[in-house]
């Protein structure tokens, strides 16, 4: 039964086609010969292999990456044959790759990014005086997500938040803006942040946990009505000053934001203090494939110019520079909740968009 | 939304008619309603009407790109209903409506589309005549959606909206409305658009105005004098001198305009498509679409133009399910609206004999899939003189009942005699009164010139003497067989209405495009 519902899914997934970005950047000095790397990747790293630096740091480590982009989630549904490497944008579609095509040993994860949530000050003063929030930096704070789901739990709206009637704009239930959790990773991985907080601080795995938390997913979800498939387009409507007071989307989009030069203007970034992190994880098909994952964690030029797309690389503390009052520098105080399973967490998406 | 499936297919088809009364449509494409072959470095885009204004932004694309943007306008009902039948398919390389809203909310359309990158906003808005303003003792940016249903009731404010289901901003305002007059905190439900229905069915009551397209509206808008607001986008409002932009405070619905690839294209073409949506994010490209065009940029270095009030709203959400979008819809058409009236004037003249006659029986025939729930039809069939006045109500108790009559009418239309347009249009106005509070028009359909009765300076001066009420009721001429454009144009232009071009595409397309001027 499961089962079909995630054949289901994986054919409705939005990006259920591959389109290819880069084809590697044509009369760069390359220099010497050099090894072509065909690559699945999700979107969000589209740029960050379309950047000429990067296409220079790994030429000068002897490669070309062919990237094409697909929804992590539909990955599954793609024949990867004469692919070198799969990169979706967390674990648990990376694990399910890794299964059918027979990858065995630990997934190299080069970089990560969790999971954060934008909010305009006034929405996130009104938050802290409420203590669903703290802040401790003039653009950066920690968002309670138990208090937070409680509010949910309890239909809370904005009216009845101490201090928001000063704010015209801030009315209505309160509500995260995700993405489509069906369609979209950011979207699902939000469920998955919730429902381990609303488990008890335990990853749903069983059936029960699945009907225990139903309903309130659910809710998060109904809540929004029309949801967008991408974390792009959520972030880009924020960004112009429309949409939903309080919005989740990638740490990296923030980070690359502000790596840009952009102002965000009164933009507060508020760190679930439990979230869950994309885990940018490599599904190598081949030796090139490995070889490859194994620059990306490695190399200092490359993990350099992850930073400035705003990844995080494993291992390391990142200096997001210029960035510190919107960003942690370290995801101290920040638990990181297990993913379910790609199964679990296909259903958790079912029941809660309907 | 029942009685759709007909109209919507051959809404799909329906033929983009450049000329016309109001200047601000899109120009048709080569062919009108037809996005024509695959080009390399030409990306076929399926968009919104709106989107016409994006012309000169393109253009300067165009030039630092090689990417040509071929549009073919359409209603975003009609674009999704035409991706979720797979006709999209090879036939356009890029989809661009004002929102992918509903796009979402069919499935078998979504399945359609790669991915969808917005690249400008524009908010709901109210536009209301600055003297109306003053009189009301609005403060605009206070201004809330109960304010505007209060001065509604009061009879102090009447407005003019474009047809929902044919046009985007129609229907993002009717969201905005009903979210914000069901007082609904969430997204609505189907319980919530019941609840607010008799709230709303008032508040429609001052809706005077109703149109296929922005463009027309807004000439409408400035020939009628008396009403004092339009409900569009706050880009299109701002284009028109003399009102006064209000988003109100208690929530809006937002476009975001998605340029968006699709699953059927070729991966060079979705390359393009990103090269074109990338060009459209430049800085430079955003600062010139917030200049020329009035929208919010999405680019967080770029501020919006000056005049674009930046003070927050409350976005309303839009509705999660297919089941709410399409009841609210089928609600505003047949029961919240006002309902319309329409004398349909048919040439049934000699020439008329044979496949023209055969036509224009399939075509309204085809039409009766579409009348709403309340509404009036009266066929004026004519040839040296009106042949017979037959005026059938669609009663919601039993709309069959008055379907069926309007098709067995059509059925005994037979061609015969001479072509007396203005003779029979003075009767269409005659029989017209102005005792009901109705959306009220007139259609005319002919195959020809004038060639007997009133001339058409006697219809002119006809015309001149009938009082304002009867005067506003516009004349729509289809363009068919051997009539004369500058004829029909110039009834079109005399009484308000707007020429549509049958000659091009079909009659089925041109009868269907008309509905969302009644």
């Amino acid at each position: 039964m499961r089962r079909i519902a995630g054949i289901v899914l994986a054919v409705v997934l939005i990006g259920g086609v591959v389109a290819a970005v880069v084809a590697g950047r044509q009369g760069e000095d390359t220099g010497t010969a050099t090894k072509t790397v065909r690559a699945v990747i999700g979107s969000e790293k589209a740029e960050f292999f379309a950047d000429p630096d990067v296409v220079k740091a790994l030429a000068a480590k002897g490669y070309t990456v062919e990237a094409e982009t697909s929804g992590s989630w539909a990955m599954e549904g793609l024949d990867l044959k004469g692919y070198d490497l799969a990169f979706p944008s967390s674990q648990a579609p990376a694990v399910e790759l890794a299964e059918r095509y027979e990858v065995r040993g630990t997934l190299p994860r080069p970089f990560y990014s969790p999971l954060v949530v934008v909010a305009h000050r006034a929405a996130a003063e009104v938050l802290a005086g409420n203590g669903l929030a703290s802040l401790d930096a003039e653009h950066r704070g920690t968002l309670r997500m138990g208090a937070y789901l409680d509010a949910a739990r309890d239909d809370r709206t904005w009216q009845q938040l101490k201090g928001a009637d000063r704010h015209g704009e801030l009315s209505g239930t309160l509500f995260i803006s995700s993405t489509d959790p069906k369609t979209s990773n950011s979207g699902a991985l939000y469920l998955a942040a919730a429902s381990y907080v609303a488990n008890g601080g335990r990853v749903v795995a069983s059936e029960a946990d699945l009907d225990r938390t139903a309903p309130l997913l659910r809710k998060l979800v109904t809540v929004q009505g029309a949801q967008q498939t991408g974390s792009d387009a959520v972030f880009r409507d924020f960004v112009s000053g429309a949409g939903n007071p309080l919005v989740l989307v990638y740490e990296s989009q923030v980070a690359s934001l502000l790596a840009g030069g952009q102002q965000p203007g009164d933009l507060v970034v508020l760190y679930p203090d439990t979230t869950v992190n994309s885990d940018h994880t490599v599904v190598a098909l081949t030796g090139n494939g490995k070889a490859l994952a194994e620059l990306l964690g490695s190399d200092p030029a490359l993990r350099q110019l992850a930073v400035r797309h705003g990844f995080r690389p494993q291992g390391a503390a990142v200096g997001f520079a210029s960035a510190t009052t919107y960003l942690k520098q370290e995801l101290t105080g920040v638990r990181q909740a297990p993913v379910p399973t790609s199964e679990v967490l296909h259903e958790m998406a079912r029941r809660a968009r309907g | 939304m029942r009685r759709r499936g007909l109209a919507v297919a051959l809404a799909a088809v329906t033929v983009l008619t450049a000329a016309c009364t109001a200047r601000e449509e899109p120009a048709a494409p080569r062919t009108p309603g037809v996005p024509g072959p695959a080009e390399p470095g030409t990306l076929r885009v399926l968009a919104s009407s709106e989107l016409s204004d994006m012309t000169p932004v393109l253009e300067r694309i165009g030039k630092d790109t090689g990417i040509t943007v071929r549009p073919v306008y359409m209603g975003t009902l009609d674009a999704v209903d035409l991706l979720a039948k797979g006709r999209a398919d090879g036939a356009y390389d890029a989809v661009w409506l004002s929102s992918n809203d509903y796009l979402r909310l069919r499935p078998d359309a979504a399945r359609k589309v790669v991915s969808e990158t917005p690249v400008m906003t524009s908010p709901v808005a109210v536009g209301v005549r600055t003297a109306t303003v003053r009189a009301l003792g609005w403060k605009p940016a206070d201004v809330t959606w109960s304010q505007v249903e209060k001065a509604v009731r009061d009879g102090r404010l009447t407005y003019g909206m474009t047809d929902p289901a044919r046009s985007n901003s129609g229907f993002a305002a009717l969201v905005s409305v009903a979210s914000a007059l069901s007082g609904a905190q969430s997204a609505l439900s189907d319980d919530d658009v019941t609840k607010a229905t008799p709230r709303l069915e008032e508040f429609f009551r001052g809706q005077k105005l109703t149109s296929g397209s922005s463009g027309w509206l807004a000439s409408a808008y400035r020939r009628r004098g008396n009403v004092d607001a339009l409900l569009n986008y706050e880009s299109v409002l701002k284009g028109i001198p003399g009102l006064t932009v209000i988003r109100p405070r208690d929530g809006v619905v937002t476009a975001d305009y998605p340029l968006s690839t699709l699953a059927s294209s070729s991966a060079a073409t979705r390359e393009d498509v990103r090269r074109l949506t990338e060009a459209l994010r430049s800085p430079e490209a955003q600062r010139d679409i917030t200049r020329r065009t009035h929208r919010r940029p999405v680019v967080a270095s770029v501020p919006p133009a000056p005049g674009l009030d930046t003070g927050r709203r409350r976005e309303l959400p839009f509705p999660g399910s297919r089941s709410v979008a399409d009841g609210l819809l089928d609600a505003y058409e047949n029961k919240l609206r006002r309902p319309s009236r329409t004398v349909y004037v048919l040439d049934t003249s000699g020439s008329m004999e044979g496949d023209r006659l055969d036509g224009l029986k399939s075509a309204l025939t085809g039409l009766t899939g579409d009348f709403r729930d309340r509404e009036e039809v009266t066929l004026m069939p004519f040839g040296s003189r009106v042949k017979s006045v037959r005026t059938h109500v669609v009663d919601p108790a039993r709309p069959r009942q008055g379907l069926d009559a309007i098709r067995a009418d059509t059925a005994r239309l037979t061609a015969e005699g001479e072509t007396a347009i203005y003779t029979s249009l003075e009767k269409a106005y005659d029989h017209l009164g102005t005792d009901r509070d109705t959306f009220t028009s007139i259609v005319l359909m002919t195959d020809g010139e004038n060639t007997t009765g009133a001339e058409a300076g006697q219809f002119e001066d006809f015309y001149e003497r009938l009082p304002r009420e009867r005067a506003e009721i516009p004349v729509f001429p289809i363009l068919f067989g051997d009539s004369d454009r500058a004829e029909l144009e110039h009834i079109a232009e005399l009484t308000g209405g707007r020429l549509f071009d049958a000659r091009q595409g079909s009659l089925d397309g041109a009868f269907e495009e008309i509905r969302g001027y009644q």
